[in-house]
């Protein structure tokens, strides 16, 4: 098996990707780290983890990704993976009002378990389901800019903004972090024992399997 | 018959177009290496023989349609458990899983109630569940068509337990649950046994993994975590290095009971333990993975120790290999003992069972 070259990063970025079930989070997730969409996706039991190293605003960003199952009981184990989190990304389905409408129950949540600086992007899948849009963006937009949320719309199955969503949230994490001094009483830096720029090995795009085990 | 249920509405989808499957019925990947295939040896003449020869003496042991299955149980419970951890034979399975699951006994004491349940009473559950059906086992022939017959199973038999049991109502896992045992049984059959698991029928009452605050979910993880430590120590200090927790890796071990991500034919044997020794082979399996992988985890930091942990290799998943292992360590004692104090630190986890004492099979 190919071996890539060990990585250097300059941040270390943790994210969460939250909201109701079947709104397509791990879909997001594959497609931003692996380029992949499964068509036969099973639904997420408890947490799956993902990275993607990227260049954000000229630096190189790790971001270490935890993808949460949607359902409400599942929070009693998601919730401690808010903890230290940088960044949230706050999915919908945009064919399924329901979804959008639990938009405030999540944010609650965020409200209560994670850090208070988090940065927020409400993000709107499926838009390639075009002729069952049931959320307009114009609804969301304003929903958004009421909580001080970004917001972008996005096709995980296309392939459309998602790379766009995770570089603006990653942006707007850099911009908050590189204003302040690394501090110790920075919670918001996760690892930060390991200092910054750290020589890891990377491993994830190499070992995947395909996305779909056959059990 | 006129079934008031939302997947009724809709006709079934094309069936889907024929791919090789394995000899379980998962659709083939292309890709070159897959796991549950290149494990799945050819078998000799020898191994024929052998299995033909264990058929004949399952075969003698629970008699016709399982009649002689309790006797023998009670004169040679070691007999039994031996077998049994040897795998039973594959057209037995379904048999041998409702007899000791005691399901089969819960079965006959409720005629009529499954059909009750399944036609007649709506679930506040059933939009979750229909969310997720197409999502359970989507690579497995019996349930990749659109409401087709294995996914209009799954759907009666959740939906039946969240009526039978609201409370618990349906939790995203139980599906997997549901669909191994359907790919061995009917659906009353299959609705029997998730019952006979959940409410204790013949060992603790599993309700624990899928009620609110998913407690029994916490107290495995935290049991889980404990006998790492004390069963490989080298490991336990590593883990707790990195900050590992147990959830990144473990809690579908126990939510599903290996049948989330692991190869078929490894869950399938680890389902004949479990069924009749209980979740102590979850906890055994677990720390057999780690085991044989020991040596490279304590070497991997974090981000690479979080993928082994949820990728291991094909021949840690072996189950000639892994399940050997695993009997070999000893856990039921210590797991008393856990339970016990995390019982007391943190409450009884699991309330007294609803299964009424004289639906309780004697096994």
């Amino acid at each position: 098996m190919a071996r890539r070259m060990d990585e250097e990063y300059d941040y270390l970025f943790k994210v969460v990707l939250i909201g109701d079930s079947g709104v397509g989070k791990s879909n997001l997730l594959s497609r931003f780290t692996r380029n992949e969409f499964c068509l036969e996706s099973k639904s997420t039991i408890g947490v799956e983890f993902a990275t993607r190293t990227l260049q954000v605003e000229g630096r190189t960003v790790k971001a270490q990704i935890w993808d949460t199952a949607g359902q409400e009981r599942y929070r009693a184990i998601t919730s401690a993976y808010y903890r230290g989190a940088l960044g949230a990304l706050l999915v919908y389905d945009v064919t399924k009002p329901m979804s959008f409408d639990n938009v405030s129950r999540w944010l609650k949540e965020l409200r209560d378990h994670a850090d208070s600086n988090i940065v927020i992007m409400l993000i709107g899948n499926k838009t390639d389901l075009k002729h069952l849009r049931a959320v307009t963006t114009e609804d969301a937009q304003s929903y958004a800019e009421k909580e001080g949320l970004s917001f972008i719309e996005t096709s995980a199955l296309e392939a459309i903004n998602v790379e766009k969503a995770f570089q603006t949230i990653l942006s707007e994490i850099y911009r908050i972090i590189s204003k302040k001094p690394l501090s110790a009483e920075d919670p918001g830096q996760a690892n930060i024992k390991e200092g910054k720029t750290i020589v890891v090995g990377e491993s994830e795009a190499n070992q995947k399997r395909s996305c779909c085990s056959s059990s | 018959m006129e079934k008031k249920t939302l997947i009724d509405d809709y006709e079934p989808g094309p069936v889907p177009s024929p791919r090789p499957v394995d000899r379980f019925g998962f659709v083939k990947l292309d890709v070159g290496n897959n796991i549950p295939e290149a494990v799945v040896k050819d078998r000799s003449v020898f191994e024929r023989e052998r299995d033909e020869r264990r058929l004949r003496k399952w075969r003698k042991m629970i008699g016709v349609n399982g009649s002689d299955w309790k006797h023998y149980v009670r004169r040679k419970p070691n007999v039994v458990k031996s077998r049994i951890r040897k795998g039973i034979p594959d057209c037995l399975r379904g048999l041998v899983w409702q007899l000791i699951s005691g399901s089969r006994d819960l079965l006959l004491m409720n005629p009529g109630v499954y059909e009750q349940l399944v036609i007649y009473e709506t679930s506040a559950a059933e939009m979750d569940i229909i969310r997720d059906i197409s999502r359970t086992f989507p690579t497995h022939v019996f349930f990749q068509q659109r409401h087709g017959p294995g996914q209009r199973s799954l759907y009666n038999v959740l939906k039946a337990y969240s009526v039978y049991d609201r409370e618990v109502g349906y939790v995203q896992g139980m599906g997997f649950v549901a669909g191994l045992l359907l790919l061995y049984m009917s659906e009353e059959d299959a609705f029997w046994l998730l019952v006979a698991l959940l409410k204790g029928a013949v060992h603790a009452p599993m309700e624990g993994l899928y009620l609110v605050g998913l407690p029994l979910v916490q107290q495995y993880l935290s049991q889980l975590e404990q006998l790492v430590k004390e069963h490989l120590p080298k490991l336990g200090e590593h883990f707790a290095q990195e900050m590992i927790n147990p959830s990144m890796y473990a809690s579908q071990w126990f939510i599903t009971v290996f049948s989330y991500s692991f190869p078929f034919h490894l869950a399938l044997r680890i389902w004949d333990v479990f069924l009749f020794e209980g979740v102590k082979i979850v906890f055994k399996v677990g720390l057999a993975l780690l085991k044989f992988r020991h040596d490279e985890l304590i070497k991997l930091p974090f981000e690479k120790l979080v993928h082994a942990l949820r990728n291991f290799p094909e021949d840690a998943l072996d189950p000639d290999t892994l399940l050997p292992m695993a009997y070999s360590i000893k856990v039921t004692k210590r797991l008393e003992e856990l339970t016990e104090e995390y019982e007391k630190k943190n409450g009884k986890t699991v309330q007294s069972t609803k299964l009424n004492e004289n639906q309780s099979p004697a096994s």
